[in-house]
């Protein structure tokens, strides 16, 4: 995919949402290609490249984590402390994208290290600009880690 | 006889002069002088006592003169003398009826009686004076240093005897006094003892002395008043046989500090009464080593602990309590998350998908149209459940759930009728193995974690194999465990606690739809009827899950 071959892991087990944010992904024409997980023990594997995620030119390491918090097996948390604790990808940026305003995860995700935290938007046009937003600080204007370890 | 020496002796001192101080201890003596003696002269002839007294005036001593037996004897009967000087031939009563006389009397039984004799009568005279009780003779005319000497040794004599009948009355006096000490203290003691006796008598506390080895050798009635048991009966057995066998142990410990020399030791411990009934003691005793004893003081201290174990009661029913209020608060937060996440999802879905209708397939209801009218209809009727088992949630948290003798048989029965269409449907088979047996629960409540669990052992089921669901009843002490088993897809070990709480779930709602609430229910459930709920499963295999409820 050349210069666009950006991916995004979508950690996300509503089916709805997936598909709600793949549409709005699509209606900003984000030039970057979405992995879907549905659980935080599929996320894991993919970021690790295990199991069913072992071909790396399928499954390429993403440039964004977009992670709800509340997720079977393994919650967005434990999948952030995860990422953050693994040398190999603790820098890649994590945006939660979740439904809880509460405080008390809000401040979790940023002692874990969260790049961003963002609520969705009940109204889809509003999911669409906060698509957007993140299209144009994280991919565009954000200047990504190195490839290089430590 | 000679008269003519008699007569030497003329004048004679009047009797009454004579000093009649006996012991010499009058307070104005001379302190250089001696005591003195009394010497007593008995002739007829004043001139024969005036020679003797002359000859004795030298010794310094009270002589006293008698000018007949008759008088001499008057004399006797007055003083003590040292030594009597006794004229043997005297008209009237001569000198051996006089010494006769005074022989017979006690007083004077052993008093020395020198006799003075003439020369030519002595040998006759002589015989019968020792007969009569003489000591010696003098042979007059007398010979004045011959005479003085010999009276001499009378007198010393005398004072000898006399100094020792003071040293003996001395004596007699000390031990008088040390005997009437002795009685006195003895008498103390007595009555000291009897105070204390009453005092152990009537001590409220338990007062007892006891051996090394543990028995009681003396004990106060308080025992028998507060135990039952007769004193015989506590004295036969060492102590521990009576304690409590959780408390012996602690009890033979404090014996054995008291043995190896500690003071005193403070031991509470439960002591068995007659009637097998148990009361609280607390004990101190002290030992005393050389006596091999213990002294113990014990007081009756049941009413204490019992209001020591109402406190521990009451503080755990309290603690309790908080813990019920920090469950109960802990499920409001859960639940509030799930309003700010879970509830708002379907919603979302609800308006995000009526969008997209809207704006991509607004003119013509095609076949992708129908799909997301279709995914609003599914959040909505989500929403819907997911609302209502959260209401059924909070409910069971907050109503009083009155409990009666449910049978479960029947129970299970309905439940197996009701899913009937379902248990088609999957070709399921469910038995029921709980004939007779009744739990004390709320029908309603019972009828819900049954269905619950049912229907997950249903959903659950193993892609490779038809569900097979059986539920066992088991008896257990005072509870029965209700069992829902099934041959599904089973649990992970790590996620077996997890599954019971609110909005848990191991499963995208796609592949197993579902709130997550109802495992969350049946615990709920179940301990609000006094129970519990859990399950044991082995992965890929089957789940088991349980209930347990107080018998009926």
């Amino acid at each position: 995919m050349g210069n666009n071959a950006l991916t995004i892991l979508h950690v996300e087990d509503d089916p709805n949402d997936v598909l709600l944010i793949a549409r709005a992904f699509r209606k900003v024409e984000v030039a970057a290609r979405i992995q879907v997980v549905n659980d935080g023990e599929q996320a894991l594997h993919y970021l690790s490249g295990s199991n069913s995620f072992s071909d790396r030119e399928n499954f390429p390491l993403p440039s964004l984590v977009l992670l709800d918090l509340k997720l079977p097996r393994k919650s967005g948390i434990e999948v952030l402390e995860w990422i953050r604790s693994r040398p190999g990808l603790k820098r890649i940026p994590v945006v939660m994208l979740t439904s809880s305003k509460q405080a008390v995860d809000i401040n979790r995700a940023y002692d874990l290290g969260v790049n961003a935290y963002l609520v969705k938007p009940v109204n889809f046009d509003g999911l669409v600009d906060m698509v957007k937003t993140l299209d144009a600080f994280w991919l565009r204007s954000n200047e990504r880690p190195g490839a290089t370890r430590d | 006889m000679n008269p003519g020496n008699n007569r030497l002796f003329g004048t004679t001192h009047p009797p009454g002069r004579a000093p009649l101080s006996r012991t010499g201890m009058s307070s104005d003596c001379d302190a250089a002088n001696e005591e003195k003696v009394n010497i007593l002269l008995v002739d007829d002839r004043p001139d024969k006592l005036l020679a003797l007294q002359a000859v004795l005036n030298d010794l310094n001593q009270n002589v006293v003169v008698a000018k007949s037996g008759k008088e001499a004897l008057r004399h006797l009967l007055q003083t003590e003398f040292a030594v009597i000087l006794l004229d043997v031939s005297m008209p009237g009563m001569d000198g051996f009826e006089t010494a006769s006389l005074i022989r017979k009397r006690p007083a004077t039984e052993h008093t020395p009686i020198i006799f003075v004799t003439s020369l030519n009568q002595s040998e006759n005279q002589v015989s019968r004076g020792y007969s009569l009780g003489a000591v010696d003779y003098i042979l007059s005319p007398i010979i004045p240093q011959v005479l003085r000497s010999k009276v001499a040794v009378f007198v010393e004599l005398h004072k000898r005897t006399n100094e020792i009948k003071r040293q003996a009355e001395r004596l007699r006096q000390l031990e008088e006094t040390a005997f009437k000490r002795q009685l006195t203290e003895a008498v103390d003691r007595l009555e000291m003892e009897t105070k204390r006796n009453r005092f152990f008598t009537l001590s409220l506390d338990m007062l007892a002395i006891a051996d090394f080895d543990g028995y009681m050798l003396q004990l106060n009635p308080t025992w028998e008043k507060t135990l039952g048991f007769s004193e015989d009966e506590l004295k036969s057995r060492p102590g521990p046989d009576f304690v409590h066998s959780e408390d012996r142990p602690a009890m033979i410990e404090q014996m054995e500090r008291l043995r190896d020399g500690a003071s005193t030791t403070y031991f509470e411990g439960r002591y068995r009464c007659k009637d097998n009934s148990f009361r609280w003691l607390g004990w101190t005793a002290a030992p005393f080593p050389a006596e091999r004893l213990i002294y113990i003081f014990a007081r009756d201290i049941t009413q204490r602990k019992i209001n020591e174990q109402k406190i521990e009661s009451l503080n755990a029913q309290l603690k309790q309590r908080v813990q019920e209020l920090t469950d109960i608060n802990s499920e409001l937060e859960a639940f509030s998350y799930s309003i700010s996440h879970d509830l708002r999802a379907p919603l979302r879905s609800m308006q995000g998908f009526a969008d997209a209708l809207l704006d991509e397939q607004g003119d013509q209801l095609d076949h992708t149209g129908k799909e997301y009218a279709q995914r609003i209809v599914s959040s909505a009727k989500y929403m819907d459940a997911l609302l209502n088992d959260l209401l059924d949630y909070s409910r069971l948290s907050r109503a009083e759930l009155e409990r009666e003798s449910v049978d479960l048989q029947t129970e299970v029965a309905e439940l197996i009728t009701q899913l009937s269409c379902d248990i088609q449907q999957r070709h399921a088979a469910v038995k029921a193995e709980v004939n007779g047996v009744k739990v004390s629960a709320h029908a309603g409540t019972l009828r819900q974690i049954l269905s619950n669990l049912v229907c997950n052992a249903l959903k659950f089921s193993h892609p490779e194999r038809p569900p097979i669901v059986c539920v066992r009843s088991e008896k257990r002490e005072r509870a029965v465990r209700i069992w829902v088993e099934d041959n599904g897809i089973g649990i992970a070990p790590e996620h077996c606690d997890r599954i019971f709480r609110l909005f848990e779930r191991l499963h995208t709602s796609q592949a197993y739809p579902g709130t997550g609430i109802g495992l969350a229910l049946v615990r709920k459930g179940a301990e609000r009827m006094g129970g519990s709920a859990g399950v044991e499963s082995v992965s890929e295999q089957g789940s088991r899950f349980w209930v347990e409820l107080p018998i009926a």
